[in-house]
């Protein structure tokens, strides 16, 4: 049964075939569900799988067996239900800002011109970017350009944002910033985020829940219950908080020890 | 004071390790080399150093461009020969965009092409006039045939190679907002590969121009490169070498041209 959840990961695995012969086991079968309008991170420590599996709900990937169901219906290729912001490269050099984001509207028949250019407007105004409709990428810096990329995919109509450590080259101060907005616009418009990282502290400052893997071949380690730990507010001062300290550890430690183990193809060349 | 400052600013950026500069030094420093160069031409028969049999001087030279021009038709040898390169230019991009952006997106139309392309561009276009003249006579049809064949199967691959490095970020959030391949190629990848694909295509574009002599010394009567050949066979010297210097300025002026357009078109860059 499919029951009433958004986002269904039904025994999902991944595997690649060695270079040298043999089977890498990426994913082991991983199961999952995720609610309309969460915020999910996926964290993990470097080449895990994370983003593989991210991928394979934006279509962008495919899985060795098992499925993912989107409202029941099994995901099989990319549309824009699923938005994608990556880290690099997010926004079209040869657009202005506005253009990039009238570019998720491109495919949308059943919106007129007018609709269009209003939906352009909301969303620039939305990530605070109106006042630099007319600019280029390369003018601006480069949290502007990811902002730009999450307004291009609400305006597309993307009913989930796949983020892939989409803040992860930003320096400090405008990362936490980007932070903050992320997840005002997130519950603003109700969007179901994944959202891709192994930065702890950004796992625990955004998540409802934080889904920690192990090193690879990847499995689903816990299902940290964030708002349960330091509830739902998330302001600058929540990270200040004991709960939010005491909770931070703990993923801290579950990550660490995850990373302290060996590459899997190093000792266990399996064929 | 102050000038010295600035002149030693300039200076420093000129030689420094990847050092920057401005367009007024760049083009200064061009005139430069070009009178350095016309300067030791000059000298060289002023003096007597070489023969001007075989080199003759500056003014020599632009004195045959002057009669040429005035007696026997230059400019409309230098039209004929303009629309050959740019026929068989435009004719080598027409063919080589659809199948180089083929190459990169279809691994079937890569590894089809990619091997075969990369021997018949290593084969020398002069080692194939005599099968060209065999296929194709004596006609116009072979000029653009020899010019098409330096050009197409160089810009197929720099083509390909374009359309390889457009990032896949840019193909994947075109997926992700709804698109189809087509569209994809050509809302995504064509315009993000554009600024490098002008830039091939202006080097191609020199190219082609370096295949003229050989298109057009094949029993040919018109045309920069028959001037030359022709030129050469009464041992005329300065004519020669005033051929030789046109097609050098047409290049040149070609190429700055594009230039120019590729500063234009892609400010955002």
């Amino acid at each position: 049964m499919t029951g009433g959840s958004h986002l269904r990961f039904e025994a999902v695995t991944k595997r690649f075939d060695a270079p040298k012969g043999g089977i890498i086991d990426v994913l082991t079968p991983i199961n999952l569900e995720i609610d309309r309008g969460a915020f999910v991170v996926f964290l993990g420590p470097s080449g895990c799988g994370k983003t593989t599996l991210m991928r394979m709900v934006g279509g962008l990937d495919t899985a060795s067996s098992g499925r993912i169901l989107l409202d029941g219906q099994p995901v099989a290729g990319p549309d824009r239900r699923r938005g994608m912001v990556p880290q690099s490269y997010s926004s079209f050099p040869w657009l202005t800002v506005a253009g990039n984001v009238a570019f998720g509207m491109r495919y949308r028949n059943d919106l007129t011109a007018a609709e269009k250019a209003e939906r352009t407007a909301h969303y620039l105004n939305l990530v605070g970017l109106t006042d630099f409709a007319d600019a280029f990428p390369k003018r601006i810096s480069g949290g502007m350009r990811q902002r730009v990329a999450i307004a291009r995919s609400l305006a597309s109509g993307s009913e989930i944002l796949l983020m892939d450590e989409p803040f992860g080259a930003l320096d400090a101060q405008t990362r936490e910033f980007l932070q903050e907005q992320l997840l005002e616009i997130q519950r603003r418009e109700a969007k179901t985020v994944i959202f891709v990282t192994h930065d702890v502290e950004e796992a625990v400052f955004l998540a409802d829940r934080i889904v920690v893997f192990s090193a690879r071949p990847a499995r689903v380690l816990e299902v940290v219950d964030v708002n349960a730990a330091i509830g739902t507010e998330r302001t600058f001062e929540v990270k200040e908080s004991d709960a939010f300290f005491r909770l931070r550890n703990h993923v801290l430690h579950l990550i660490r020890d995850q990373t302290r183990r060996l590459p899997p193809e190093l000792t266990e060349a399996h064929s | 004071m102050s000038s010295t400052g600035a002149v030693s600013r300039v200076w420093g950026g000129l030689v420094a390790f990847r050092g920057t500069s401005s367009r007024r030094a760049d083009l200064w420093l061009a005139v430069a080399a070009f009178a350095m160069v016309g300067g030791l031409w000059q000298a060289s028969t002023s003096f007597g150093w070489t023969s001007p049999q075989f080199l003759p001087g500056p003014v020599a030279v632009f004195d045959a461009l002057v009669t040429m021009f005035r007696d026997q038709n230059f400019l409309w040898h230098i039209g004929v020969s303009f629309v050959r390169v740019w026929s068989a230019f435009l004719i080598s991009l027409v063919m080589a965009l659809p199948l180089g952006i083929l190459m990169s997106t279809y691994r079937l139309a890569g590894a089809l092409n990619e091997p075969l392309i990369d021997f018949i561009r290593y084969l020398p276009v002069p080692a194939l006039v005599p099968l060209t003249i065999i296929w194709l006579g004596i006609g116009e049809e072979t000029k653009i045939a020899l010019l098409w064949m330096g050009t197409f199967f160089q810009l197929v691959l720099l083509i390909a190679d374009d359309m390889k490095r457009v990032p896949q970020e840019y193909v994947e959030i075109g997926f992700t907002l709804g698109a189809k391949p087509f569209r994809i190629l050509k809302d995504v990848a064509l315009p993000a590969m554009l600024p490098s694909l002008v830039d091939n295509l202006r080097i191609t574009l020199g190219w082609c121009w370096t295949y003229l002599i050989i298109a057009e010394i094949v029993a040919s009567d018109s045309g920069i490169g028959f001037v030359i050949w022709t030129a050469r066979r009464y041992v005329k010297t300065p004519e020669v070498m005033a051929g030789i210097l046109t097609i050098g300025l047409l290049g040149l002026l070609c190429d700055q041209a594009i230039r120019m357009a590729h500063r234009r078109w892609f400010r955002y860059l």
